[in-house]
């Protein structure tokens, strides 16, 4: 293993199109042979700052240094074999097999004429292993779920084989037990291999348990830098991510529960009937059933969540209850009417769904898309009533979008276009909403404020809205009634007090953690144990911490590769 | 109407208003309101430059009179019988091949896609060409046209049909589709002797030269059916816009609206290749010119863009048939700057990504 390359960014300043400037005259020098994280708030400018230092864009004033040479002077292939780059949000091949993605990892390494060597070979398969996804080789990329994607596209990386790894967002899309494998893996590289590893995080508790080195940006400056455990506290949250929070620090790690401003608030009416059921649902793709025989109810005028780790078919249920899909076999009826029932207008103003990951209109302005949401109201003769326009209102005031409601949505932060889909969602008026991971590219300020405005929703006008969450503390916080799912079937259902334990945890989503009780809001916190930190840190206190010897033994090794 | 209608303020935003009378509303942008005015405007006054060009010059005023029937006696014939008759052909045709474009743009959300990329042109042609090639009775050409465009757009569309419409599989299938139609036209014209080929070759690029008052009618007839349904689709295509899962979770059934869309698109770019075979570019780059103009796409916009059409095709038939000293098929025109302008569209998108 060649020694780690040396890699700063010296006076930089980036900005798309001569637009306004993403980062500005920042300096950043990659601590050699650490982890380093990137945190900060959305739209702060890390994941460009990533961008520039990987070569894939010019900065426009200040230069990236790679080994005391500005980076742009190097070939491709060079920095290629040096930085191995996972970048966000990656085109989707056509009809390439695991395998074959993974293979060109090893690009860098091979001149045009020269058949793939053996050593080649050999890097593939330990990149597979290492990303466990040897035993999807063979599949096509374009079939796996989010969370085997990002897997293979880390083993693509891994392939490459480089000093330095500069991952931006690794653990998007992945639930506890697969972004832990990642994260893991992450240290074992720095570890074992001494590989250089750079990550822009989205999770402040992984950041702090997984790192060395920690790079706090805002508004495309650095604000602090330093080792977790002395930069990580409740003030640096709060003037970064705008957001409150209590800390909580034992033997199992640090760990930040962050508070909403109206917690206290619970909506205490509904519940007393079923909003949606749904019996025996069977949803396929093709041949491959996802849902397999799945029923499920969701009470009236309730927050409801639906967890589960990657591919569980969370995300299909959803879709099936909102007519975007059809069930092979089962039925589902919202208010005592089957779905199918009456036409798409007519549904659209029974059911309104906000969907991941929507497209982005490219220049459509806030208040236009929220108008979209009236669409199931109007005919092209009747376009536009006083009741449109107030509902249109009533929602951006709702979801406090008006100030920017004449912006084109293009030009919009993450977690203000998150709130503008949701207008869109609200102004539909429907009393079911379906949210299809709301929160998915939120950071915690974000997230805490869109699930704190879809609970006053449900509590002001009784809304029944029924959210697919990947942070399982957060929808025990927000839920007042919790599905489990793994493998295409219901695992658990009940209020999250009721359901969530340590066992339920271990077998749902494969990882050790300890359920303990919010005092401040009377729900489960889950505390996942067995922190690399902690571990590498405080042997001693592993052994005698409370929490690891109640729970048995600690998941401190790499799973086996998994399908 | 305007009069009539109660003028009620949407926001404090600038420039949208509501036009109310009694059960129907309809939102309208006054900036796009304005455009649709001067662009207007500045049709008839290249309508008014076409009719007063050519060997047989007019004034202004000569041409204002014949039109409004206080003329004299040779302007008169000049303008009724040849020069109104074609200028409001062409007029309608750049109309209704913009409009053309701006729904399959739309319905496929796919801003490089028009009907003659994706072969319903070449399937007008083929059919044309094979038609007098073989030296059937000329009278049938356009229907002949109008049924080749019709088929290749139903095969298309049936074709890329895989329980819903992937706008990608669409377009790739289309231009596999346009490839086999051009290879069907060389082989035909290769088969038959070069003298019998002259008239079929003439059919290939298309132009408003022979065009009468039954073309006008014809077109005026299609256009009074098909506007009001392509400006009410408009509406859901606004939705459209905004994604498939999207347009669905806000009750609109997507699929049949696109065949809809399809459908409208269809028959327009087929009657404009009756009338005067098939000229390329118009219904690609119309649209476009409108959008970078006016926005996204909405009935107003679309109304836009058709005026738009018909300027861009108006200017180009006078180019056409007054530029050189020899008057040229007004489908050189487009093409010569349409494909330029093609080619800028796909560099300008390459390099956006």
């Amino acid at each position: 293993m060649t020694t780690s390359p040396q890699l700063r960014a010296s006076n930089v300043t980036i900005s798309y199109n001569g637009a306004l400037d993403i980062v500005s005259d920042l300096d950043f020098d990659v601590p050699q042979g650490q982890i380093t994280s990137i945190i900060g708030p959305n739209g702060c400018g890390k994941s460009t700052l990533l961008r520039a230092m990987s070569r894939l864009m010019k900065p426009r004033l200040g230069s990236v240094l790679l080994d005391g040479q500005a980076i742009h002077q190097h070939s491709t292939r060079e920095v290629a074999k040096m930085l191995g780059m996972l970048s966000q949000q990656l085109e989707l091949p056509e009809m390439v097999t695991v395998e074959d993605l993974v293979r060109r990892g090893r690009y860098p390494h091979r001149s045009m004429w020269q058949p793939p060597g053996h050593d080649d070979q050999v890097a593939v398969d330990r990149a597979m292993l290492l990303a466990g996804v040897t035993d999807l080789r063979s599949r096509s990329v374009d079939e796996l779920s989010g969370g085997q994607r990002q897997r293979a596209w880390i083993a693509m990386v891994l392939a490459q084989d480089t000093p330095m790894l500069l991952l931006d967002e690794p653990t998007t899309y992945l639930d506890i037990a697969h972004s832990r494998e990642v994260l893991e893996l992450a240290k074992r590289l720095n570890r074992e291999d001494e590989k250089t590893v750079v990550m822009v995080l989205h999770d402040l508790n992984d950041a702090v348990r997984y790192s060395d080195h920690i790079v706090v940006m805002k508004d495309g400056e650095i604000v602090e830098r330093g080792g977790p455990q002395e930069i990580a506290n409740a003030e640096l949250i709060r003037n970064v991510f705008g957001v409150e929070c209590d800390i909580v620090k034992d033997a199992n790690g640090w760990f930040c529960i962050p508070r909403s401003k109206n917690a206290s608030i619970r909506n205490t009416t509904g519940g007393e009937s079923d909003a949606v059921a749904s019996e025996s649902l069977t949803v396929g793709y093709g041949r491959v059933p996802v849902l397999k025989s799945v029923s499920v109810t969701f009470p009236d005028g309730k927050l409801s969540a639906v967890v589960g780790p990657n591919a569980c078919g969370k995300s299909t249920l959803v879709k099936t209850i909102a007519r975007l899909l059809k069930s092979s076999e089962g039925s589902t009826s919202v208010h005592g009417r089957p779905i199918f029932e009456g036409s798409h207008r007519d549904f659209a103003q029974r059911v309104g769904l906000l969907s991941q990951g929507a497209a982005i209109p490219t220049d459509i302005r806030v208040q236009e898309l929220v108008m979209s949401g009236r669409f199931p109201y109007q005919r092209w003769y009747r376009q536009w009533s006083n009741e449109d326009q107030g509902e249109v209102d009533k929602a951006l005031q709702s979801t406090h979008t008006e100030e920017f409601r004449w912006r084109s949505v293009a030009t919009l932060s993450g977690g203000q276009r998150q709130r503008a889909w949701l207008a869109m969602a609200l102004a539909q008026q429907t009393p079911v909403l379906m949210l299809d991971e709301p929160t998915t590219f939120l950071d915690i300020g974000h997230q805490i404020e869109l699930l704190d405005l879809v609970s006053e929703m449900n509590c002001r006008s009784g809304l029944t809205a029924v959210m697919v969450l990947h942070d399982l503390s957060l929808a025990c916080r927000y839920a007042d009634y919790m599905v489990a799912m793994k493998d295409g079937r219901v695992a658990a259902a009940g209020a999250p007090e009721q359901i969530v334990s340590e066992s339920m945890v271990r077998e749902v989503f494969g990882v050790d953690c300890s359920v303990v009780t919010d005092e401040q809001t009377g729900r489960p916190l889950i505390l996942p144990l067995g922190t690399a930190n902690s571990l590498q840190a405080r042997p001693a206190d592993d052994a005698s911490s409370t929490g690891a010897a109640r729970n048995g033994s600690v998941n401190r090794t790499l799973k086996e590769p998994v399908g | 109407m305007t009069a009539s209608a109660r003028q009620v303020e949407l926001m404090s935003a600038p420039r949208l208003r509501v036009l109310r009378f009694g059960g129907v509303a309809f939102v309208i942008n006054l900036r796009t309101l304005s455009l649709i005015l001067v662009t207007f405007v500045l049709l008839v006054a290249a309508a008014c430059l076409a009719m007063m060009l050519g060997s047989f010059r007019l004034t202004v005023g000569e041409v204002v009179g014949s039109v409004l029937g206080t003329g004299n006696g040779e302007a008169d014939f000049v303008i009724w019988r040849l020069r109104f008759p074609r200028t409001l052909t062409v007029a309608m045709l750049g109309g209704a091949l913009a409009m053309s474009g701006a729904i399959f743009q739309g319905a496929v959300r796919n801003p490089l896609v028009s009907p003659d990329i994706i072969g319903i042109n070449a399937g007008a042609t083929l059919a044309a060409v094979f038609w007098i090639l073989t030296d059937m009775p000329q009278g049938a050409i356009p229907l002949l046209a109008f049924v080749g465009a019709m088929s290749v757009a139903s095969l298309v569309y049936l074709l890329s049909w895989k329980g819903h419409i992937s706008g990608g599989r669409l377009i790739l299938i289309g231009i596999g589709i346009n490839a086999l139609l051009g290879a069907g036209v060389t082989f035909l014209f290769v088969r038959y002797p070069v003298q019998q080929t002259r008239s079929a070759l003439a059919w290939t690029v298309g132009t408003a030269n022979n065009s009468d008052w039954a073309d006008v009618r014809l077109l005026a007839y299609s256009l009074a059916i098909l506007i009001p349904l392509a400006v009410a689709l408009m509406w859901s295509l606004r939705v459209m816009q905004l994604g498939d899962t999207t347009a669905r979770s806000v009750g609109l059934p997507i699929e049949r609206t696109r065949l809809l869309l399809i459908a409208v698109g269809s028959t327009l770019s087929a009657f404009a290749i009756a009338v005067a075979g098939p000229i390329g570019f118009v219904a690609l780059t119309a649209p476009h010119i409108a959008r970078m103009i006016a926005g996204p796409m909405t009935s107003g916009v679309f109304i836009f863009t058709l005026l738009v059409g018909a300027l861009f095709l108006m200017l180009s038939d006078i180019v056409a048939q007054h530029a050189l000293p020899v008057s040229l098929p007004v489908g050189v025109v487009t093409a010569a700057i349409g494909a330029p302008y093609f080619l800028f569209l796909l560099y300008r998108v390459n390099a956006r990504v």
